[in-house]
């Protein structure tokens, strides 16, 4: 009986061990194996390593814009989201993570970054529908900026955007850091995750044009002191 | 019956010409002291056995493992991912090797408390140091033939410890990695040295170790108050296993047949659940984006490296290691005779603890190594969203600053980051506002002086931020030579 | 050999002297012998250490790689490549460039113990991932362990090329670099 039951140990052993020993838990996976930082080619962990930081864990909650909202996703093309990540922005904390800008991603990467965030944060198209343009040539009026910024920013950011529950957005040190792309980037796409509206939900309950929201990038912009200007429009060539 | 037989047959045959099985039988029968046969006394032949299946492993690797730069780390993939059970193999040798060190040290530290090194085991013991040294050889140099970038970062550390010699530092680097840097020879030499030199050693020493241990009989058990002296100690063993001993086979060698066969099965185990250790990353020295760590048992050296005063660095690098050799080598000199038992020797037992609690402890913060910045963290550490409701848009500036001048490399927020500096979550609590500028701006206490690479609207921003980092129930920090009031909202 | 030469005292000898003449001529072959062979495995052994400079000027590519005030890396081949280095023979560094036509050109290794350090433009520092070293942009010692700045190579412009003189690891006792 013992010599017996030895014999059937023995032989299911034999048998884990030829046929079953692939089944191991300590096999290594394909998903272990080592890369070049430069062959990385999944969103997930490119996302997390390089943009997690100041974007957030999934796009938003992080203090750098959301990219997990709809509307921006709406307004940006491929090319410009490529171009920032790819060349950063100047006079911004935005860092360029091109190789040839002395960042650590390819351009393969940086596509397959553009094209992650995109299907997996577009969301439902039709809410960025008749947004303003991402940029825009023509200068806005500070003037007309004036009584746009009055009717729609003044209840949070407070009449002449000193104060307010939300906070100065005159601040001379806040304007020295954003560009003029950053401000009207926020006007248009809001702050989502934070409750900041976006250019359709704003006080006055009238979706902002093109025309108004540059008038109000300019009238903010023109709160920036003449040496941060100066030392901005430098730092942007 | 008949196959019994026939084998008993030969084996007649071949012992009347190789007239071996009086001295197997001599050898496995020899008396042992009663107390002798322990379950304590088990580590050392398990530490053998463990030897004997990284020999196997071993020779099952080489005969794939390509021993050259531009083919290592490919032929150690190729033994991952494509060589039926190469994988296995290598979790057996990886794994075997830390089990080796394990038992090892365990054997070493029962044999110094049992007093086991005293006369007339002096050279016994001897021969043990120099198994040690052996051991630690062949896992440092295993850990470069697993050819990956720790292999090559590690590399550097031995050769920038070894360029730290006066005079012949610089030549001492050229013999280690076998020309000026890094190289396809500085492979070769190491594989010489964990393939031929080294395991040569070892075997050579094991012989005279099991050698000596026959010819002296192994240690009975200490009692306290039983005195080794040069002059009777002999003749009491003597007496002793006369006395009161058992044949070695199968009286004691049935514990360490037991334990053996555990420690085997224990291993398979482990190596078949754990896998491979690495390799890591391709050796490329261009991918600068790696992390060099020693393997487990060197975290410890790992961390000595990085707590070290940097003015006695050099001295105790240089001078450290041979004194610790030294000593090791002199302990059975220094205290041949005289109680055995640990019971009687609370010395022993304080250094050895001392020992073991400050290596286990550098071995813990080698683990998390709390002294290196995280480089990935900047990109990769998210800011708590709690820290970001709420703030205002200069506040939350400064967060991404907080972020892109890599602050968060060598400070943590929300448990994530570098430990080099402190957690930035209670700043506010703990500075003012002009101590904090002071602190960026001139730096101090190991933290660089950031004050030429940040704009005053970069400082205000971060400041900003940081203002804000106090737990609700308490007040941001304040001046205390100014009069307490309620702080002005800013 | 007490007991031998007791023997060779005693006069008793000549025999034993002559017994004992081939031994000592086979000692002596064998010294010889041995010296013979011991000494060139020596000098195989030992012979990286026996050459003493071990640095060449090397190329690091046209200048335009390297754009004014910014630090990048920069890769060359190790002059003393063998056929079978591999990745190994692939050496980087860190090109400096001043504005002005001014360069620095530092090592990757830590001065500490000779971990890759690593640039950081945003907050122009290098930080060593080992034991927490960190420099300043020019090289200086801003925090850690190291006991020394960065290690630079020598370096020349020549033909629209930025040159380094290397091949060595430097460490402290050979900061050639």
């Amino acid at each position: 009986m013992i010599a017996r039951g030895c014999r059937l140990i023995a032989i299911a052993c034999a048998a884990v061990c030829v046929a079953g020993c692939d089944w191991m838990p300590g096999r290594p996976t394909q998903a272990e194996m080592p890369l070049r930082p430069s062959a990385i080619t999944d969103f997930a962990r490119l996302y997390g390593e390089n943009c997690a930081g100041c974007h957030g864990v999934d796009g938003k909650l992080g203090p750098a814009i959301a990219l997990n909202n709809p509307v921006y996703l709406a307004i940006v093309d491929d090319a410009a989201m490529h171009r920032v990540i790819a060349d950063g922005t100047a006079g911004t904390a935005m860092p360029p993570f091109a190789g040839a800008q002395g960042g650590n991603l390819t351009d393969q990467q940086i596509d397959i970054v553009v094209a992650g965030i995109r299907k997996q944060w577009s969301g439902d198209k039709s809410v960025g529908a008749g947004a303003p343009p991402y940029s825009s040539n023509s200068p806005g009026d500070s003037n007309r900026g004036g009584q746009v910024y009055a009717a729609n920013c003044a209840s949070c950011h407070g009449a002449d955007g000193k104060a307010g529950n939300a906070g100065s957005i005159a601040d001379a040190s806040f304007l020295a850091l954003v560009s003029n792309q950053n401000l009207r980037t926020i006007v248009i796409a809001g702050r989502p995750d934070f409750g900041h509206p976006d250019w359709k939900s704003y006080s006055a309950r009238q979706a902002l044009t093109a025309q108004q929201v540059s008038d109000v990038v300019a009238w903010i912009a023109a709160k920036r002191p003449a040496s941060m200007l100066s030392a901005l429009s430098a730092a942007q060539h | 019956m008949a196959v019994m037989q026939r084998i008993k047959a030969v084996g007649a045959w071949l012992d009347e010409r190789l007239q071996l099985g009086s001295t197997i039988a001599e050898v496995a029968e020899h008396p042992v002291p009663r107390s002798s046969a322990s379950w304590w006394y088990i580590f050392g032949s398990a530490t053998l056995v463990v030897l004997i299946m990284q020999i196997v492993t071993g020779i099952c690797l080489a005969t794939v493992y390509t021993p050259a730069a531009n083919g290592a780390w490919e032929s150690l993939i190729y033994l991952n991912y494509q060589q039926p059970l190469g994988w296995y193999i290598r979790a057996l040798h990886g794994w075997g090797s830390n089990f080796m060190v394990a038992l090892m040290l365990v054997h070493m530290v029962q044999v110094f408390l049992f007093g086991a090194h005293k006369y007339p085991r002096e050279l016994t013991w001897v021969a043990g140091i120099v198994l040690l040294l052996c051991t630690l050889g062949m896992a440092f140099t295993g850990q470069v033939l697993r050819f990956d970038q720790d292999a090559y970062w590690g590399l550097g550390i031995g050769a920038s410890i070894a360029g730290r010699s006066p005079l012949i530092g610089p030549k001492i680097v050229d013999l280690i990695l076998g020309g000026p840097i890094i190289a396809g020879e500085t492979l070769s030499r190491f594989f010489a040295l964990h393939v031929f030199v080294i395991p040569g050693l070892l075997l050579a020493f094991v012989g005279l170790h099991l050698f000596l241990v026959l010819r002296l009989g192994i240690n009975e058990w200490p009692m306290p108050g039983r005195i080794v002296t040069r002059e009777k100690y002999r003749q009491q063993y003597k007496e002793l296993v006369q006395r009161d001993g058992e044949p070695f086979f199968p009286f004691a060698a049935q514990k360490d047949i037991v334990f053996a066969g555990l420690i085997i099965l224990s291993l398979v185990v482990v190596a078949a659940v754990m896998g491979p250790i690495g390799p890591g990353g391709q050796p490329d020295p261009t991918i600068i984006q790696t992390v060099p760590r020693p393997d487990f048992f060197f975290l410890w050296l790992f961390s000595v490296f990085a707590l070290l005063p940097p003015w006695t660095e050099t001295f105790l690098m240089l001078v450290g290691p041979p004194i610790a050799i030294g000593l090791l080598f002199a302990v059975p000199f220094l205290s041949g005779t005289g109680e055995k038992s640990w019971r009687a020797r609370p010395f022993a037992v304080v250094i050895v603890t001392l020992i073991l609690l400050a290596i286990g402890t550098l071995t813990w913060l080698g683990t998390y190594s709390p002294w290196s910045p995280q480089m990935e963290a900047w990109t990769e550490a998210p800011v708590p969203p709690d820290y970001l409701k709420g703030r205002t848009p200069l506040e939350l500036q400064g967060a991404i600053l907080i972020q892109y001048k890599q602050c968060r490399n060598c400070h943590s927020l929300g448990g994530q980051g570098g430990m080099r500096g402190p957690a930035l979550g209670d700043t506010a609590a703990r500075l003012t506002r002009d101590e904090i500028i002071r602190q960026i701006v001139q730096g101090g206490g190991n933290m660089p002086a950031y004050g030429k690479n940040l704009s005053p609207a970069e400082v205000n921003a971060i400041v900003a931020f940081l203002g804000t980092m106090h737990p609700a129930n308490e007040p941001p920090a304040r001046d205390s030579a100014k009069p307490a009031e309620p702080a002005a909202s800013q | 050999m007490a007991e031998q030469s007791n023997n060779d005292q005693a006069g008793s000898g000549e025999l034993t002297s002559r017994r004992t003449f081939l031994l000592r001529v086979g000692i002596a072959i064998n010294a010889v012998a041995v010296a013979l062979f011991a000494i060139p495995i020596l000098g195989y052994v030992l012979s990286p250490a026996r050459k003493f400079v071990w640095l060449r000027w090397i190329s690091l590519g046209p200048l335009t790689n390297f754009p004014e005030n910014q630090t990048r890396l920069a890769e060359y081949v190790n002059p003393f490549r063998k056929p079978w280095d591999g990745e190994t023979a692939n050496i980087p560094c860190w090109v400096r460039h001043l504005s002005g036509g001014d360069f620095q050109v530092f090592a990757i290794n830590c001065t500490h113990l000779g971990c890759p350090v690593r640039w950081f433009a945003e907050s122009e520092l290098f930080m060593c991932p080992c034991h927490g070293g960190a420099f300043y942009s020019d090289g200086r010692h801003a925090s850690g362990p190291p006991p020394r700045p960065l290690y630079q190579y020598q370096h020349k412009i020549e033909a629209g090329q930025l040159w380094v003189r290397a091949g060595e690891m430097p460490t402290l006792g050979q900061p050639t670099a």
